[in-house]
């Protein structure tokens, strides 16, 4: 037993050991999609000669391992999928005050004191041609009888997404809560996250996803799967990606150059060939960009809590 | 005097090991589940502040969907439970008293369904079920409407983890020996009398531990009743736990509030489970000659047949088709059209075979080292808890169930605030280290519940006559004990072998910067849209992770016991 204790321990001690010796690097948590902080992470090593640490999860996995962490901080840079782990972020005074040069051409909205956008993503709506439903043009277009139970939406309370979307639509006058009435008539499915979304209208037992995540159905339709995506005419929210050094890091230096190099055309171009709108409005890409759509506002002040309990109620998931 | 009295009651019967075995679980389990609960009543706990304590107890606590969810869980637990009895206790009865044919087959067969990820497993049964789904595109008929539903969720579920009740029962019930039933039917005792009056009865620890275990399993699962049931508006604790960690904000203490709650509803079910075992003595390994040899099933013998095939095929067969269908084929819009098939999937895990090969190589690890090291822990835990049988046994043994009651992520989120300590001289925090420890704390309570089981069935007698022989402790214990409960230890370790080489939902939260397993290498290509690959890769794993329980099982047939 005794000796069997002490190979654990001496075991930990090594890996603790291995674990604590890394000399040029930088540790980046960051939201997907994997391929493309790998693609990130290997030019920057080629350009630079730094190493990318790199923890990959979903935006909300990894602001738990950050939260857990706090006491004893591993990253030096974020990306989440969402803006707000950003404002939020700097208001705690969280994050090294730091405006790239690659950042001249990103538009205000989306940088700030500490933070600036990698990517852009939209919401749209994402439609399966074979489905043998009308193609929609707009949200509306789905209370129709056309869709009845063919709709599926990425849930609002496990999407920050899909949360801004329903914030956004129903606070347009016209609309309220009119829509998503329409759509629980239509017998809308709230199936789970964005991907539980997707498959069903992929196999065809649903037709149409409300409120998909634009790149990752253009990279879909780009696979060879019989899908479209639509960006409704009366507008839709966008998702800017923020990145951040955080204050406690203790690489700021190589932080500051990933976030240069991530800003960079090399870098932009990457964020591109995955389909997300780069953050640079000089960087083209094979896709419709901030400039080509409508972009509805979320009031910061609306009340998160009310609108997914509204929208819980509106659809039978209490 | 009065010193060595009190250290002979402490230390005891077992109290060497009670010496070993409780320093480790206080590291392995009770220190991060420590820090579940202080997240829970300290909001800043993680950053080592004890300011606010319960300031986040009204809010969570009069969330007015807490009562409803909470009735779902148990009404989930419940029917998993019932369900997992009606067609595991059968199987695994038939599988002890009787020679069934192709008897090795099926206990292979039956480990197939732990190997697979319950969110494969899921997405497997979509497929497969929904409308247009695999078995519309081949038989014109879908069950969309059954496998969404309540029963659905109870359904996957139970095909999931019946195993845990098969295995133990089976195992139980071909260690009672024939002894006692000889001696009834030699009494005139009808056959079928004998079974309800003798065997089952003797059965009940193996039947109520692993029922325990699968009420732990079911309380605790997120990804089977979300992917399934929360579109009918059937949602359980769970999702408030997982809503609480998807997106920002998120919500560590409240998640670890709702998470506590679920510990103390598996408290109520591990009392009630203690109640049942410790109302008799079920003690019949007592040395006497008793081997058993297995019955003969005259005309039974197709039915039987057909109720292990008719099983095997839901549980093993059928998501794994569903998973090769989904795997060799190029889109998943395109379906089963004979253009739409290709080998396109295998391929890119092959060229990508560095990352895929390294991942099946650290899972693979991984699992055998979680297996090994529960394995010896928790036969040791049961040793002290079904020999002691005191307060301070009882508490390792309700320590030993907590990790399996409490979803993985929280358990990681524990596991974080523990071992990333700034104080802390040495942490396996990020080296794989600490992947060990989490697979430990979350699998132990299956070789714990099985060895529990085992040993009760071993009578003190034994010991003792040993003992007077002259063999020391750990003579006694590896000589005469290890042999008669191993059957029942090793299908144990194959489960948490089968479990730790797939675990995602820990591994997402904890895997040290760079490291990759099985799981992680199949979510990330979920996540980039790419199920095919995922699905091809779920489809190696799975046969490459099986190949360990089929070596296991051919090499204890030519021993002539059971696995």
């Amino acid at each position: 037993m005794k000796s069997f204790k002490t190979v654990l321990l001496a075991g930990f001690a090594c890996l603790a050991l291995s674990g604590t010796a890394m000399a040029q690097s930088v540790t980046v948590y960051t939201a997907g999609p994997g391929s493309l902080i790998e693609k990130l992470a290997a030019g920057f090593k080629d350009e630079s000669g730094i190493d990318v640490n790199v923890f990959q999860a979903t935006t909300g996995k990894v602001m738990a391992r950050l939260e857990a962490e706090s006491s004893n901080p591993m990253a030096d840079v974020v990306v989440s999928a969402s803006w707000k782990t950003a404002t939020s972020f700097a208001k705690k005074d969280m994050l090294l005050d730091y405006t790239s040069a690659n950042a001249k051409n990103v538009p205000d909205f989306l940088k700030g004191p500490g933070y600036v956008a990698q990517g852009i993503s939209a919401l749209a709506i994402a439609w399966n041609p074979k489905s043998g439903t009308p193609k929609p043009e707009d949200w509306t277009d789905l209370t129709k009888p056309e869709y009845k139970d063919l709709i599926t939406m990425p849930d609002p309370a496990q999407s920050g997404s899909a949360y801004e979307l329903v914030a956004a639509l129903t606070s347009q006058p016209d609309l309220g809560w009119k829509l998503f009435d329409g759509l629980a008539a239509n017998k809308m499915i709230v199936p789970g996250a964005n991907a539980q979304a997707l498959n069903p209208v992929l196999q065809g037992a649903k037709a149409v996803v409300f409120g998909a995540v634009d790149y990752i159905g253009l990279a879909q339709a780009a696979k060879g799967e019989s899908i479209e995506v639509v960006f409704p005419k009366s507008g839709t929210v966008i998702a800017p990606r923020p990145m951040m050094i955080l204050k406690t890091s203790a690489h700021q230096d190589e932080a500051k150059k990933f976030i240069d190099y991530v800003l960079s055309d090399a870098g932009q171009a990457l964020v591109a060939k995955t389909q997300l709108m780069p953050a640079r409005s000089d960087v083209k890409a094979d896709r419709p960009l901030i400039a080509d759509l409508k972009i509805l506002e979320v009031d910061p002040k609306t009340d998160r809590k009310a609108v997914l309990d509204h929208f819980a109620k509106t659809f039978g998931m209490e | 005097m009065r010193l060595k009295h009190l250290t002979a009651r402490v230390f005891g019967n077992g109290g060497m090991i009670f010496a070993a075995v409780a320093p480790v679980l206080a590291v392995l389990v009770a220190f991060p589940l420590l820090f579940v609960i202080l997240q829970a009543v300290f909001p800043d706990i993680a950053r080592g502040i004890f300011a606010n304590p319960f300031s986040r107890f009204v809010e969570t606590l009069f969330d007015k969907h807490l009562f409803h969810w909470t009735l779902n869980t148990l009404m989930l637990g419940g029917s998993v439970v019932l369900v997992s009895a009606l067609v595991a206790v059968p199987l695994g009865v038939l599988r002890g008293l009787f020679r069934i044919p192709f008897a090795g087959l099926w206990d292979v067969v039956f480990l197939v369904p732990f190997t697979i990820p319950p969110y494969i497993a899921a997405l497997g049964w979509i497929m497969a079920l929904q409308p247009r789904g695999y078995l519309e595109q081949i038989t014109g008929i879908n069950f969309g409407g059954f496998l969404f539903s309540f029963w659905g969720v109870v359904f996957v579920m139970t095909l999931n983890v019946f195993p845990v009740v098969y295995f133990a029962v089976s195992r139980m019930v071909a260690s009672i020996g024939g002894r006692y039933l000889e001696a009834a039917r030699v009494a005139g005792c009808p056959p079928m009398r004998s079974f309800w009056r003798i065997t089952l009865p003797l059965t009940t620890p193996a039947i109520a531990a692993s029922l325990l275990l699968v009420f732990a399993m079911a309380i605790e699962e997120f990804g089977t009743p979300a992917a399934l049931a929360a579109r009918s508006g059937f949602l359980v604790l769970v999702t408030g736990i997982e809503q609480r960690l998807s997106d920002y904000p998120i919500d560590l203490p409240g998640a670890s509030l709702l998470s506590v709650i679920l510990v103390l509803i598996a408290m109520v079910a591990f009392m009630v489970q203690n109640r049942i075992v410790s109302r008799r003595d079920f003690q019949t390994v007592s040395g006497k000659p008793g081997a058993m040899r297995p019955a003969e099933l005259g005309a039974w013998r197709i039915p039987v047949v057909v109720f292990f095939a008719v099983i095997g095929f839901l549980s093993a067969a059928m998501p794994i088709l569903s998973v090769v269908l989904t795997a060799s084929t190029r889109t998943i819009s395109g379906g089963l059209a004979a253009d739409n098939f290709s080998t396109d999937n295998f391929a890119e895990i092959f060229a990508n075979s560095g990352g895929a090969m390294e991942a099946l190589g650290t899972s693979l690890l991984l699992g055998l080292g979680a297996a090994l090291i529960t394995g010896i822990l928790g036969t040791m835990t049961a040793y002290v808890v079904v020999r002691q049988r005191t307060v301070s046994s009882r508490i390792l043994d309700f320590l030993t169930l907590m990790p399996n009651t409490i979803p993985g992520v929280v358990v990681a989120v524990g596991l974080i605030l523990a071992w990333n300590q700034p104080w802390l001289p040495i942490t396996p925090y990020n080296t794989i280290g600490i992947l060990v420890l989490a697979y430990c704390c979350l699998l132990l309570p299956y070789p714990v519940r099985y060895a529990n089981a085992a040993l009760r069935q071993v009578s003190v007698s034994l010991e003792d006559a040993a003992r007077v022989a002259g063999a020391g402790g750990i003579k006694v214990f590896f000589r005469i004990l290890m042999p008669l409960i191993f059957p029942s230890i090793l299908a144990a370790m194959l489960l948490v072998f089968a479990v730790a080489a797939r675990e995602l939902v820990a591994t997402i939260l904890l895997a040290p910067i760079g490291t990759k397993t099985v799981a992680l290498f199949i979510w990330r290509q979920f996540e980039q849209g790419s199920v095919g690959m995922g699905m091809a890769m779920s489809v190696m794993a799975i046969a490459i992770t099986m190949t360990i329980p089929v070596a296991v099982a051919i090499w204890a047939r030519k021993q002539g016991r059971l696995f």
